[in-house]
């Protein structure tokens, strides 16, 4: 491929390959942001119409205020804002909640940016243990607060639980653990870094107080991008704006808001999402129809022998982790190629995105793949098993 | 008028972006349906338009 500047070349192998990198699939855009971001690439591009009170969910044209008050519609929260990645939606809520030596419940399947977030205001993040199916439970969150209560005298001031994990892309009970969360009046923050924008999602009917989404994993948009979603009842604290006023020249600040500082997504991620934005709340309809895909998929790849899947089953996601330490790394142990003649494989095939060399256990995605391609690659797994004499049945 | 031209330079590179979609939709195989094909005919010829109109608006 050509370069485009100098020494960065043109990436094209969204158009040449197909891609199951496990966080890039549903963050590919649609053609209606690709076209955003060609058209509002400039810097603030998107504060042309920028008018009083000066801020970035208030512009009117292009249309960015309608935008924040659909998106909260469709997450089923009654205000959003859009961040630079679903990170800094977590930082603005634990900023808000959460003091030095406060205790906040995740996930052992946590994404370490949730850690971070914790860390940053001296926080101390307890982990609630899997169950034997790497799910994360009401009873073992119940455990854990009772738990941290008895250590700490206090009860912790937040619990953040992923609603797909991005190790397994396991579908946690969020129902359950929004009820524990409820029962001990604890704030519940649900990570729907890989849930929203592919299948759909009610943050109140979850039993949500606050929903924080991904645009680059599952918005089809640009990073970083992302959504922080909330309730009346914490919009104030979360959303708080400015009231400081400066010693010497005695400024202030308008409305901006704390968290947000200020205007937060600016040019063409802000409207690479909202030029997805109806695409989005097309295909969360179809979340269906892609489960189907994946589950063809695995029954297709437990036909290799000693193949396993590690994530549940049947499939709830389509981002799956899967073992080949008793097949393709078998063939790796003695390959000229070591682990890398799994990924050459591939790649004659037309097909990338497994980490190069890893034969083990490793994730992929099919997130938007249509059913031929979906069959071309069960069907290259196959073809590479057969190639090297295992056995497919 | 140059607002022509500009405005077809857009209309030619989303054009051509549509095209880079069904890349995107056929990979690694790229057997179009019928419906495919008639839209990269439509794409091709827009972008001629496109080319045509900002020719005739900057060179000509």
């Amino acid at each position: 491929m050509k370069q485009m500047i100098e020494d960065i070349e043109v990436r094209a192998r969204e158009e040449l390959f197909i891609n199951i990198q496990p966080i890039q699939a549903a963050g590919r855009l649609t053609p209606e942001a690709m076209k955003a971001v060609i058209a509002y690439g400039d810097g603030y591009s998107t504060c042309d119409w920028c008018r009083k009170p000066f801020r970035l969910d208030k512009i009117q044209r292009p249309p960015i205020s309608e935008f924040h008050i659909e998106l909260a519609k469709f997450v089923g929260m009654d205000q959003a804002r859009v961040v630079p990645g679903a990170r800094r939606g977590f930082q603005a809520v634990v900023n808000s909640i959460v003091e030095k030596g406060d205790s906040v419940i995740v996930s052992s399947l946590a994404h370490y940016t949730e850690f971070l977030a914790v860390e940053a205001v001296r926080g101390i993040a307890k982990e609630i243990p899997l169950n034997e199916d790497n799910v994360i439970t009401a009873e073992n969150t119940a455990q854990k607060i009772e738990k941290v209560k008895k250590e700490t005298g206090k009860l912790p001031k937040l619990i953040i639980i992923d609603h797909f994990d991005y190790m397994f892309g396991n579908e946690h009970d969020i129902r359950g653990i929004a009820k524990v969360a409820k029962d001990y009046d604890i704030p519940f923050l649900v990570n729907c870094a890989y849930s929203l924008g592919v299948m759909p999602i009610d943050g109140k009917e979850m039993g949500a107080d606050f929903i924080v989404g991904s645009g680059h994993k599952s918005f089809a948009s640009p990073a970083p991008s992302g959504i922080v979603a909330t309730n009346h009842e914490w919009a104030d604290k979360v959303f708080r704006t400015t009231q400081i006023v400066s010693d010497v020249t005695k400024r202030k600040f308008g409305i901006k808001e704390i968290q947000m500082l200020g205007c937060t997504l600016m040019g063409a991620n802000l409207i690479a999402m909202m030029a997805s934005f109806p695409a989005i709340k097309e295909r969360v309809k179809h979340w269906d129809e892609e489960i189907k895909k994946i589950n063809y998929f695995v029954d297709e790849f437990l036909k290799i022998e000693a193949n396993k899947i590690l994530s549940e089953l049947p499939r709830k996601h389509t981002l799956t982790k899967v073992d080949t330490t008793e097949s393709f790394d078998k063939i790796a142990q003695t390959h000229k190629r070591r682990g890398f003649f799994f990924s050459d494989e591939l790649k004659k095939r037309r097909i990338v995105g497994i980490f190069t060399g890893a034969t083990r256990a490793w994730k992929m995605n099919t997130y938007g793949l249509t059913w031929d391609q979906i069959k071309h690659l069960a069907q290259a797994f196959q073809d590479i098993a057969k190639k090297y004499e295992l056995k497919v049945v | 008028m140059i607002e022509k031209a500009v405005e077809e330079t857009f209309a030619a590179l989303f054009a051509l972006t549509d095209l880079r979609q069904i890349f995107r939709d056929t990979k690694p195989t790229y057997q179009f349906n019928n419906e495919q094909r008639e839209k990269i005919k439509q794409i091709i010829e827009k972008v001629r338009q496109s080319l045509d109109v900002i020719e005739k608006e900057l060179i000509k």
